[in-house]
């Protein structure tokens, strides 16, 4: 069974992608999510194979969702949108399946078959869109936020409780279903340890402690563990 | 000797010729005066001018004062009023008034110890020679068209010397016939020159004054009567130029002016006519006067006097009209000539000099308003542009994503399938209603309601709209598309970007004579940077409608909620 995930706004379209996808029994819908924020928390928890993804969803599209997924364990990602421009570029590239809405049963077939073809991950999805991640999907309690990576200061994440970030907006702490390992890939901010990242632009001063560890003073006096595999990524203090 | 007598002549008649000239002047500061000065002399005008210059000719008389050598003959200024007389009055007149002086003359100067003797007589006829000379210059001259040379001081100085020379001539043949020939002689050595002079140079300088008393009388009842025209045809827009609002501008103007008849044409066809000759002058047909192509060509005034030049109906050879004024109607936007305005008078009747500078006048006002109607125009066409832009920018994306919605439910939901394409036909049913661009702020209503009964099948319980709007404001007018653009901007650049239930609130706040529509969203995502220049169209649709009291503010409270607040006038019958 291929597991599979549908994210779309519109509930009336979630409704009928996911009764013609689930006519066909190779496919096991394992969940159907309104918008980015459901979705990255799902996906990450869930691990589907397979996601249709609408690309016109509030504050955050579908593209730029791309870019908040871990790439090792990238989905397969089908596009399904109302908007024929966006495909343009990606179909010249081969890059990525897409549906038009509203999807026509013969049409989602030939997508259904190439998936039942290959299970594997998309490899070729970063060429196709730009993958630098400008804003981060976060919440506090039953709140959602869109926090621009410039403004976190640190991030780590709790065995848990999972991500935390701490921005410049009076030490406020959100937190997020991106992992840190999103960051790594698709943000400036640095990984000093396992558990933590530190973003160079709001380093005060490094320093190196007597158990062979390091330490890093933030401009929000916040002080973060520099562990000893990390280390070269501050070449001042290395 | 003769330079002492001749200045004791010349003296008390330069005292008279002032006193003609106070008088005259008074005389033009009265309502009677432009009896004077009408080209086309009435009865009544005739007969006031009869009166005015026999009481000259008889003050004339009286003041003057008897010869220092002879006993009977006076050196006076009778000539004066007789002169003008016939000048201004014509033949009879000049007659008239020459007699009625001739007779007060005999009788004023002789008494039962001073029976009538030749010299009476003779200045009794010269008199009545004189102004029937001048009458009949005026004749002449008013049979050439040159009515202008009539009012001319230095022509009318002229002809009073003629007749003063008539006059001399008059007395010595009668002092000759009679057997006194040496006493004329004697008598007019004695005054001839200083009456010459003094007649002459009296009846210039009255004539001048009343030349110029009656420029300004023309100029001021032509402008009062272009003002009284302009201020009745003031609501007619003149932009579209028809037959329309041409008729009912020639209709003032034949109406203010009195003058035979009016019509307007434009390039190539009679857009209004009224007056003399309606019957078949018909509104609509082509232009007949090669004076009118002429006129259009060559963009000048053409005066057709019915004198010098003739105007003859092409139409029908027993039209009454006689003489037409035709000027060019400009449009100083494209400088180009779009037509004529033509002023007619039937043949018995002369054309009023002030007639033919108010028709200049209303030629220029009506070409300025049709500058002012071009820009009316423009206004309008603006606006047509902007509605058309409103209705135009419905948002391709909104068909699409409508039938795709549809698509989605109608085979879970197919009542409501069909619901929706009946919302949907009657929202592109509205589109497509573009005649008119004002609506019923019920009917504007119903269309947001089909909009968001689309909407909402998309969003479904993601979109909340609550509307209210009391009942008696729904015959408001409004312009089409005031709001349903709003609520379609609300839903796409507002509650569609939430993540959680968006709320749409349209109410409505009544004042005075206006009211205020809102519309409030709970996203407060409206940005002024990048807003997307749908309402600064509807802002300015409303502003060149209603004025700059009208139009949308935007209130915004980022991530909280967005205000636009539509202000609108109230309909004036209901305000």
């Amino acid at each position: 069974m291929i597991r599979t995930m549908i994210v779309d706004d519109e509930p009336n379209a979630r409704e009928d992608l996911e009764k013609k996808i689930s006519a066909d029994q190779a496919f096991d819908i394992i969940g159907a999510c309104a918008n980015a924020f459901e979705a990255i928390r799902d996906i990450n928890s869930k691990h589907p194979d397979v996601i249709f993804l609408d690309i016109n969803m509030p504050k955050i599209s579908g593209i730029e969702m791309l870019s908040m997924l871990d790439k090792d364990n990238m989905p397969r990602i089908v596009f399904v949108t109302a908007h024929g421009e966006y495909a343009i570029e990606a179909f010249k590239k081969n890059a990525i399946d897409f549906l038009l809405k509203p999807v026509k049963t013969d049409r989602l077939n030939i997508t259904l078959s190439r998936l039942k073809e290959n299970h594997q991950p998309q490899p070729v999805i970063t060429e196709a869109f730009p993958t630098e991640l400008k804003f981060v999907p976060c919440y506090q309690g039953n709140r959602y936020y869109l926090i621009n990576v410039k403004e976190i200061i640190h991030a780590y994440s709790s065995p848990t409780t999972g991500v935390h970030l701490v921005t410049g907006d009076s030490d406020q702490e959100f937190q997020t279903n991106l992992p840190l390992k999103v960051f790594d890939d698709n943000s400036q901010l640095k990984r000093c340890h396992r558990q933590h990242m530190i973003n160079p632009d709001y380093i005060k001063y490094i320093e190196k402690l007597d158990n062979g560890l390091g330490q890093i003073s933030t401009y929000g006096n916040h002080t973060i563990p520099v562990s000893r595999n990390f280390m070269d990524n501050f070449p001042s203090i290395a | 000797m003769q330079d002492i007598l001749f200045l004791e002549h010349i003296a008390p008649l330069l005292q008279h010729m002032l006193v003609f000239l106070g008088l005259a002047y008074l005389f033009t500061r009265t309502p009677v005066f432009t009896a004077l000065v009408n080209n086309s002399l009435s009865l009544p005008d005739k007969a006031i001018i009869y009166l005015v210059f026999s009481g000259f000719c008889i003050l004339g008389t009286t003041l003057s004062e008897p010869s220092i050598q002879t006993d009977d003959a006076i050196a006076n200024t009778r000539a004066i009023g007789a002169v003008l007389g016939g000048l201004l009055g014509g033949p009879v007149v000049g007659f008239l008034v020459g007699i009625t002086g001739g007779i007060h003359r005999v009788f004023s100067m002789s008494s039962i110890n001073d029976p009538i003797n030749y010299i009476d007589i003779a200045c009794a006829v010269a008199t009545t020679f004189e102004g029937l000379f001048a009458g009949c210059v005026h004749h002449y001259l008013s049979r050439k068209g040159k009515t202008e040379t009539l009012f001319s001081p230095r022509f009318v100085g002229l002809i009073a010397f003629v007749v003063g020379l008539g006059h001399i001539t008059i007395i010595l043949l009668f002092g000759v016939y009679t057997g006194n020939g040496v006493e004329a002689w004697n008598l007019e050595k004695e005054i001839g020159l200083p009456m010459l002079i003094a007649n002459s140079a009296g009846a210039a300088l009255i004539m001048y004054m009343i030349k110029e008393q009656k420029r300004a009388c023309d100029e001021l009842s032509s402008s009062a009567a272009a003002w009284r025209i302009a201020d009745k045809t003031a609501s007619i827009i003149y932009g579209r130029f028809n037959q329309e609002s041409s008729k009912k501008i020639a209709d003032i103007i034949q109406h203010e002016t009195r003058v035979g008849a009016v019509a307007i044409t434009d390039r190539n066809r009679l857009l209004a006519f009224a007056g003399l000759g309606e019957d078949h002058h018909r509104p609509g047909s082509l232009i007949s006067s090669d004076d009118t192509f002429k006129v259009i060509r060559e963009n000048k005034v053409l005066f057709a006097d019915g004198i010098n030049r003739t105007y003859q109906c092409q139409l029908r050879k027993s039209c009454e009209l006689g003489s037409a004024l035709i000027i060019p109607l400009r449009d100083d936007a494209n400088n180009e000539v779009v037509g004529t305005i033509k002023l007619y008078e039937p043949k018995n009747k002369l054309f009023r000099n002030i007639n033919r500078k108010l028709g200049e006048n209303l030629a220029h006002l009506l070409s300025n308003r049709i500058l002012a109607g071009h820009y009316e125009l423009q206004r309008e066409l603006r606006i047509q542009d902007q509605y058309k832009i409103l209705v135009t920018q419905i948002n391709p994306h909104f068909l699409y994503n409508t039938l795709t919605t549809i698509g989605h439910i109608v085979g879970k939901q197919p009542d409501r399938a069909r619901n929706l394409l009946h919302y949907l036909s009657d929202y592109f049913r509205k589109n497509l209603e573009t005649s008119n661009d004002i609506t019923m702020l019920g009917d504007e209503l119903e269309h947001v309601k089909s909009y968001l009964a689309i909407e909402k099948a998309r969003f479904e319980d993601r979109l909340q709209v609550q509307i209210d709007i009391p009942d008696h404001l729904l015959t408001q007018t409004v312009p089409a598309f005031t709001l349903q653009p709003i609520v379609e901007n609300a839903i796409k650049h507002g509650t569609s970007e939430l993540l959680n239930t968006g709320i749409i609130n349209i109410t409505c706040v009544e004042h005075n004579d206006s009211f205020t529509l809102t519309v409030a969203d709970n996203a407060g995502l409206y940005e002024k940077t990048n807003r997307n220049g749908i309402g600064l169209k509807i802002d300015e649709r409303i502003k060149i409608r209603y004025g700059d009291h009208y139009g949308i503010d935007i209130q915004c409270e980022p991530e909280q909620w967005t205000r636009v607040n539509i202000h609108l006038p109230k309909s004036k019958e209901q305000a």
